[in-house]
């Protein structure tokens, strides 16, 4: 079980704020739906969470203590992992992909890798290089190589983004039998409407304020997610 | 041609001088020319752009002027003069280093810039060491990095400003291929000057076409 509260999370580009005091908490199992506008600052703050961009100030609350972002930041790097929206594989095959976050003896790797690929569908494209696959395949790999590396927080920008019904069906499906192992889950999404009966708690990021939606989330109406009042507030 | 087939020992002997400094400078700049490269790829501090301006300013410095800076430094005279490196091999490495690195630098500054952002991002959210994550980017830029030491080699291997400066052309142990062909072609020997052109002709045919074979593997694989 894992809980971490970020608090007055703040971070300017430029002289202009992108985040202004936003708290926010993950725990184990919770799926939070990050929304807002192109250049909200939505990737900024999942970033932030997942230790590889340095706020101009938060504090971490973990394991009943209080540390700043910087003594946070190997903490924060070893229990998440961060998602791009077009995830990034590394030359070569697939397999070489999901070996990367492993160490140890070659058979105990090995099998390991072998449950991934039968977890996220994967076993027939094993030894495929990854220029040859197609964007919900390089998601599916970039999900079982995120599951290998056994994190409690999962970072995710725009997981299902230009992906086809059959593709998005089965990210979802990984997401949430993700979220059932006790992964704490932060989306970043345009499409909250896709997480519907997941358990998710949505959030407005908006202006640099975090903010929960108030209308209920129903399929077909998705496009406007009014903020009223702040999270923790 | 005929001095080279007959296994003529002192042109051999010329040949296996030139390739052993010359491999020694390219072995030893290309830790520092990489580390320079990767700092300015991915580092982020005051007074980047002018060392990258400064790199690729160093590219065009011609190899006698290399020679003379470190001729002076060297020299008995000179702030390094206690080291009485001058004419030795190893004042030989020094220039080619100087020459190899500014290559290594601003070809293998611009392979790594062209690596996607994310790669570093996805190596250290995975769990990679600084080290390791390094060395990823370095594999990812394996290609463009290779063109960096193949050009950086067929530039030290066929200079002769710095090598007949501070190496001194000495028989048996300073001289390498275009120092003798400087000195052959002086004495009107113009066999060996010839034979040995060709053996830094086929040595550049050669690095070509490797470079030519690693860069369309590259594209392949992109």
């Amino acid at each position: 079980m894992i809980s971490i509260k970020f608090r007055g999370i703040e971070k300017s580009f430029a002289r202009r704020k992108i985040l202004d005091c936003v708290d926010i908490e993950l725990a184990s199992g919770a799926c939070l739906l990050l929304c807002g506008k192109n250049g909200s600052g939505k990737s900024t703050l999942l970033k932030i969470l997942a230790g590889m961009e340095r706020p101009d100030h938060a504090e971490i609350e973990l394991g009943g203590k209080t540390y700043s972002w910087r003594e946070a930041k190997k903490i924060l790097l070893h229990k998440s992992i961060y998602l791009h929206q077009s995830p990034y594989l590394f030359e070569g095959s697939v397999w070489r992909n999901l070996d990367y976050p492993l160490s140890g003896a070659r058979a105990a790797r090995r099998s390991e890798i072998e449950y991934a690929l039968e977890w996220a569908d994967l076993a027939e494209l094993a030894d495929e290089n990854v220029a040859h696959l197609s964007g919900g395949e390089r998601q599916r790999v970039a999900l079982a190589r995120a599951l290998l590396r056994k994190p409690q927080v999962m970072l995710l920008d725009e997981p299902t983004a230009n992906m086809d019904t059959d593709s998005r069906q089965r990210t979802l499906s990984l997401l949430e039998q993700l979220k059932q192992e006790g992964i704490a889950l932060v989306v970043v999404t345009h499409d909250p409407v896709h997480f519907i009966g997941k358990g998710e708690q949505r959030l407005m990021l908006q202006s640099g304020k975090l903010t929960t939606p108030e209308e209920p989330l129903v399929a077909g109406n998705i496009s406007e997610l009014k903020p009223v009042s702040k999270v923790g507030s | 041609m005929q001095l080279l087939f007959a296994a003529d020992p002192e042109l051999w002997g010329i040949i296996g001088i030139s390739f052993k400094v010359s491999m020694s400078a390219l072995l030893l700049a290309l830790p520092i020319g990489l580390l320079i490269a990767f700092g300015l790829a991915y580092g982020n501090f005051i007074g980047r752009r002018f060392l990258i301006t400064s790199f690729n300013t160093l590219l065009s410095f011609p190899a006698v002027v290399v020679g003379l800076t470190f001729y002076i430094l060297l020299s008995r005279q000179g702030p390094l003069g206690e080291w009485r490196l001058l004419f030795t091999q190893p004042a030989m490495i020094i220039g080619q280093m100087a020459l190899a690195i500014p290559i290594l630098v601003a070809m293998g500054h611009s392979a790594l810039q062209a690596i996607d952002r994310r790669a570093w991002e996805t190596a250290r959210t995975l769990g990679a060491s600084l080290p390791r994550a390094t060395m990823t980017i370095m594999r990812e830029a394996r290609f463009g990095l290779l063109a960096a030491l193949l050009a950086a080699f067929g530039r030290i291997i066929s200079e002769v400003g710095a090598s007949m400066m501070l190496g001194g052309n000495i028989l048996h142990y300073t001289r390498n291929i275009p120092t003798a062909i400087a000195l052959e072609t002086s004495k009107g020997e113009f066999a060996q000057g010839v034979a040995l052109g060709l053996v830094l002709l086929l040595m550049a045919f050669t690095l070509n076409g490797m470079l030519q074979l690693v860069q369309g593997k590259g594209r392949l694989a992109a």
